[in-house]
């Protein structure tokens, strides 16, 4: 991973901790588990997008299917020039149009209305039809917690994009490995996410989460004819500030005072830009 | 209805590409083989999932498809009712839900196979047109509405062979109703297939001498309110009379408004009173067991004006 990017992406954890802390409400712990991939698809050349036309028919679509990653997507979105900037302030504000869970706006290229768990793959799988269906080499991608993937519909979702040969749908699985009151482990008796996907019929790669290269080499290599693809991105949940680090206590909540330190410190915020 | 229903959604599928059917391993008695045969590109089965294909379908119409989905009416609605909320009409998506062998159509499954709360249920979400058509010939109509309609529609067919009750130039209109039975001792307002229950009891009030108004609703979702406002200075007694619960559905509906708008009449909803169809059967035979057949009808209408 570049200096450049390791610099960008301390730039947005600490974008996300100030919008979050003074919206008052985030799930910061899965936003640092997700964001190098959501930058990697944004600002490392991963998505087909044009910011001046984000309708253009053609466009890479991307899904967060765990929509409670909001704060993270809005922040790349930002920096992508898809979100107007000063709109970041309004997060959680009166009369604001971001809040935890992002809600469907195409001038934005927010592609989904998310939040409820397990929706998301099955929308991306109608998504890549279409564009299958229109000629284009499009393709769709769509973020899914590991959590999530207790929700049936996945499963329904996953026959589904196997059967109709949906080679331009790329699922990555953001494997934190917790969710929200504990362990996945500790839940599933039996994980085995890489079995699973493939007795589904998908193509499956790892990646180190955190690291945009190999990101951006995993999400742009060539699928396998036929098959939809899922990157199991192994990831830390909390990622950057070791107070948070694969504690699920975190999923929900903001430091108090005496833990606020701590969280500026991690993310070399002064107390003045946090205002 | 359900072959007037794929043969209106061919004729679309003929005119307009983006029109694409969707099911969960339904097409009863191969109803949608021809359509495969024709359009074998734009015809997904997509398995006994009915929330995935719920979202596949607003994934679709992300694209810009008109993705017409089409199953057993119980597990579209109940089954995928989060789906269809958050996302077809919380993001007010073009796609179109259709509910086959709704209310008491499946008799012979039972309850499980019954649709008596959809309705309810659905009218409760924003954005969502409700078509419910009594004939085949409403039904094929419907599914031109649907289309013309861009955003989300719900439209609870029947399964089994309707009486019609329409001319060949009948045209329905989105949120009007239809006087099929002109009268003027009380008006009575019906939706769906049940009709056919509903102008045979007012037959046999007529030949006592009692003439009912009978309006058939077409569209539950927006409702013609004006019509219901109109009545109330022809008629001092109102009936409804639907295959569903009276809970949350027509009834309510025509409750609602006469309480809004200060109405001084009386109501007497007839359809399933909150509890669920008992009986196996027939449609006709499970309508009788649950008071919903022309005999009952008639009973409760005439007691009621005694």
């Amino acid at each position: 991973m570049s200096q450049f990017d390791m610099e960008q992406c301390a730039q947005l954890r600490k974008q996300i901790f100030i919008t979050g802390y003074k919206g008052g409400m985030a799930h910061l712990a899965s936003c640092y588990s997700c964001l190098e991939i959501i930058y990697t698809l944004y600002r490392k050349g991963v998505l087909r997008y044009d910011p001046k036309d984000p309708a253009w028919k053609d466009r890479d679509r991307f899904i967060l299917s765990k929509g409670h990653g909001a704060l993270a997507l809005y922040t790349v979105l930002c920096e992508a020039g898809l979100l107007a900037e000063g709109e970041l302030e309004t997060y959680l504000q009166p009369g604001s149009h971001i809040g935890g869970e992002p809600y469907r706006r195409e001038a934005s290229c927010i592609e989904a209305t998310t939040g409820s768990l397990g929706h998301g793959l099955s929308m991306a799988a109608g998504m890549a039809l279409g564009q299958k269906l229109d000629g284009t080499d499009a393709k769709t991608y769509v973020l899914l917690g590991d959590g999530e993937c207790q929700e049936g519909s996945v499963w329904e979702a996953a026959m589904t994009a196997s059967s109709l040969s949906l080679d331009n749908l790329v699922a990555i699985l953001d494997a934190n490995e917790l969710q929200k009151t504990r362990r996945v482990d500790e839940i599933l008796k039996v994980v085995a996410w890489q079995e699973k996907w493939e007795a589904f019929g998908w193509t499956v790669r790892h990646v180190d989460g955190h690291d945009t290269e190999q990101l951006k080499q995993v999400l742009t290599e060539a699928p396998n004819a036929g098959k939809p693809t899922i990157v199991i991105a192994h990831t830390v949940k909390g990622k950057g500030v070791p107070l948070m680090e694969n504690n699920p206590i975190w999923h929900f909540r903001l430091p108090n005072k005496k833990e606020r330190e701590k969280f500026l410190q991690a993310l070399q915020i002064t107390d003045e830009e946090l205002g | 209805m359900n072959s007037a229903f794929i043969g209106a959604l061919m004729e679309l599928a003929e005119k307009d590409t983006r029109v694409l059917y969707l099911t969960a391993d339904s097409g009863e008695g191969g109803l949608d083989k021809v359509f495969r045969m024709n359009f074998a590109d734009r015809s997904y089965d997509l398995g006994i999932a009915e929330q995935n294909m719920v979202a596949a379908a607003a994934g679709l119409a992300c694209t810009g498809k008109i993705p017409f989905v089409f199953t057993a009416a119980p597990f579209l609605v109940y089954r995928a009712f989060e789906f269809i909320r958050n996302d077809i009409c919380m993001q007010n998506l073009n796609v179109k839900l259709i509910g086959s062998g709704s209310g008491i159509s499946v008799g012979s499954l039972g309850p499980t196979h019954h649709t008596t709360e959809d309705a309810a249920v659905l009218r409760s979400l924003p954005n969502l047109v409700i078509l419910s058509p009594a004939t085949p010939k409403q039904a094929a109509e419907c599914v031109e509405l649907a289309y013309r309609h861009t955003g989300p529609v719900y439209i609870r067919i029947g399964m089994n062979k309707e009486k019609e009750f329409f001319g060949d130039g009948y045209k329905m209109e989105l949120s009007k109703n239809d006087v099929v039975r002109s009268g003027t001792d009380a008006v009575f307002y019906v939706t769906g297939s049940i009709l056919e229950e509903a102008t045979e009891a007012a037959e046999r009030l007529s030949e006592e001498g009692i003439e009912l108004e009978v309006v058939n609703v077409g569209t539950i979702k927006p409702f013609e309110t004006d019509s219901v406002i109109q009545n109330a200075g022809r008629f001092k007694n109102f009936f409804t009379l639907e295959e569903h619960n009276i809970t949350g559905g027509l009834a309510s509906m025509i409750a609602e408004i006469i309480a809004r708008n200060g109405l001084s009449v009386r109501l007497c909803p007839i359809g399933l009173e909150d509890t669920f169809a008992k009986g196996y059967g027939t449609q006709k035979s499970v309508r009788k067991e649950n008071a919903l057949d022309a005999e009952s009808v008639y009973k409760r209408i005439k007691e009621a004006l005694a």
